[in-house]
C-alpha cells in the first residue's frame, strides 16, 4: 500500500505567511487533511493546508526540497544489520562494515 | 553522482554547510544518516507499546488523556522519521511491517515492560530526557536540513513528556510511603538502563561517522554527562537515591557502581555487586534483545491483517 506524500503548510496568525511545517503520507486528500491536523497539533494553527508533493513544480528541479530522491534501495544491508544501536548513537554496524 | 568527495563533504559540513539534496550526499553520509534515522524512528515507535502497557494504570481519566497524548506524539515522531527515510530511498511499509522483532534498532532499555504508573512517569522523566538530550544535540548540530526542520515539532513535544514525568515523579515522591517506594524501585533499574543507553565510553569508541558528517555534535560521554546534569539533581531534590554523584575534583558526574554491569531481566535488577563486565558482553545482551521485544513489535505489526484486506480490495 504505497501512500503518496503530502506537504503540510500552516501559519499561526493571519498576518504570517504560510510556512512549511512537515509532511505526511496518505492515500487520498481527505485522509491527508485528517492526518495533518492530528499529527501537527503542537500549535494552535490559524490555518493549515496540505499539498500533494506531486503537484509541486519546482522552478529549479535541482534545488527543491520537495523532489523525492529515487535513490537505490539500501535496505537489505541496513535493515539486517545487528541490533546494537543506542538512540542517536552510532554503534549500529552496517552489514559488511565490520 | 555525488557532487563532493567524502573528505570535501566532511570539511564542508564542519564549516556550516547544510545538506538539502540527495546528490550532495556521499554514500558514507547517506548510510550514516539512514542508521541514525532508523534508530530514532524505531525508538519512537517502540516507546508507544511500552508506554501503553503502563498508561492503562493511569490514576484518573485526565492523566489517562495525558498519557495517551504522549503515546500519540511518539507514533507521530516515528512516522516523521520513517517519512524522512523514504526520501532516502527506504520503504516505510517494509521498515514498520516487514522486519523481524530483533531487527529493530531501538535501545535495549525499551525491550522491557513498563508495569505500573510509577514506571511510566519515570520513563518520561528519564528516557524521554535521554531522548531530548540526544535529539536536542542532533537539532543543534545536524548538517541535514530536512531533519533539523522536522525536529522543531519533536523537541517541543518531548519537552512536554519530560515535564509530565518530572511532575509525577515529584508528586508520587511527595506522597511518601508506597508511592515514593514505587518511584525509587523504578529509578533503581531505569537509571542504569539510561546510563548504558548512551553507549561506549569515548576512550573505547570506535570511529564515529555521525560526528565526522556532523549528524550530531556531542560524544557519548558528553551526552551521558548532560543527561546526568539534570537527572541526578532532579532525583536528589525529591529524595530519590541514584547511583551517581557530582565529583568536585573531576568536575563531572561519577557513577557509584561497576559500569557496565550485568542485568537480571526477570528480577529487573542490576547485578552491581558482581562487578564490571566488558562492553562486548553488553553488546551480546543488547543483541539478544530484552523480554518484551517480540511482544512490542508484534503489537505494532498487528494491523497487517487489515492492510492485507485493503490491498486485496
Amino acid at each position: 500500500m504505497k501512500e503518496p506524500v503530502y506537504e503540510v503548510f500552516a501559519r499561526k496568525a493571519r498576518e504570517e505567511p504560510l510556512r512549511h511545517i512537515g509532511f505526511i503520507n496518505a492515500t487520498d486528500d481527505d485522509l491527508a487533511r485528517v492526518y495533518a491536523w492530528k499529527t501537527y497539533d503542537e500549535q494552535n494553527w490559524a490555518e493549515m493546508c496540505v499539498i500533494p508533493r506531486s503537484a509541486i513544480i519546482p522552478v529549479d528541479p535541482g534545488e527543491s526540497q520537495f523532489v523525492t530522491a529515487n535513490a537505490p534501495a539500501t535496505e537489505d544491508s541496513i535493515v539486517h544489520a545487528r541490533a546494537t544501536g543506542a538512540y542517536g548513537g552510532s554503534d549500529v554496524a552496517i552489514k559488511g562494515d565490520a | 553522482m555525488a557532487r563532493y568527495t567524502d573528505e570535501e563533504l566532511k570539511e564542508k559540513v564542519h564549516n556550516g554547510f547544510i545538506v538539502e539534496y540527495p546528490d550532495e550526499m556521499t554514500e558514507g553520509y547517506r548510510n550514516a544518516l539512514i542508521v541514525q534515522l532508523l534508530v530514532q524512528a524505531d525508538t519512537e515507535l517502540i516507546s508507544a507499546p511500552a508506554y501503553f502497557g503502563a498508561a492503562k494504570d493511569a490514576p484518573s481519566t485526565n492523566t489517562m488523556v495525558s498519557a495517551t497524548a504522549i503515546i500519540q506524539d511518539e507514533l507521530a515522531h516515528a512516522n516523521i522519521a520513517y517519512r524522512l527515510l523514504e526520501d532516502l530511498g527506504m520503504d516505510k511499509e517494509q521498515l514498520v511491517y516487514g522486519r523481524q522483532a530483533h531487527e529493530f534498532k531501538h535501545p535495549y532499555g525499551f525491550d522491557h515492560p513498563l508495569e505500573n504508573w510509577a514506571e511510566l512517569v519515570v520513563a518520561n522523566g528519564l528516557y524521554d530526557r535521554a531522548g531530548i538530550t540526544l535529539l536536542g544535540d542532533v537539532f543543534k548540530n545536524t548538517s541535514y536540513g530536512p531533519l533539523k526542520r522536522a525536529l522543531v515539532k519533536v523537541d517541543q513535544e518531548e519537552t512536554f513528556h519530560l515535564r509530565h514525568g518530572e511532575m509525577w515523579m515529584k508528586r508520587l515522591s511527595a506522597a511518601g510511603g508506597e508511592a515514593k517506594e514505587s518511584i525509587q524501585r523504578a529509578v533503581d533499574w531505569m537509571f542504569p538502563m539510561a546510563v548504558e543507553w548512551f553507549g561506549l565510553p569515548d576512550d573505547m569508541k570506535r570511529h564515529s561517522g555521525q560526528l565526522d558528517y556532523k549528524l550530531k555534535g556531542m560524544t557519548n560521554d558528553e551526552l551521558r554527562q548532560t543527561w546526568m546534569q539534570s537527572t541526578v539533581p532532579l532525583c536528589e531534590s525529591i529524595g530519590i537515591e541514584v547511583p551517581a554523584h557530582w565529583d568536585e575534583g573531576r568536575e563531572r558526574f561519577v557513577l557509584d557502581y561497576a559500569f557496565p554491569c550485568e542485568y537480571d531481566e526477570d528480577e529487573k535488577r542490576w547485578l552491581m555487586d558482581e562487578g564490571e563486565i566488558s562492553w562486548s558482553q553488553v553488546f551480546e545482551r543488547w543483541k539478544g534483545r530484552g523480554p518484551a521485544n517480540k511482544r512490542f513489535v508484534e503489537s505494532i505489526q498487528e494491523g497487517r491483517a487489515f492492510r492485507g484486506m485493503l490491498e486485496a480490495a
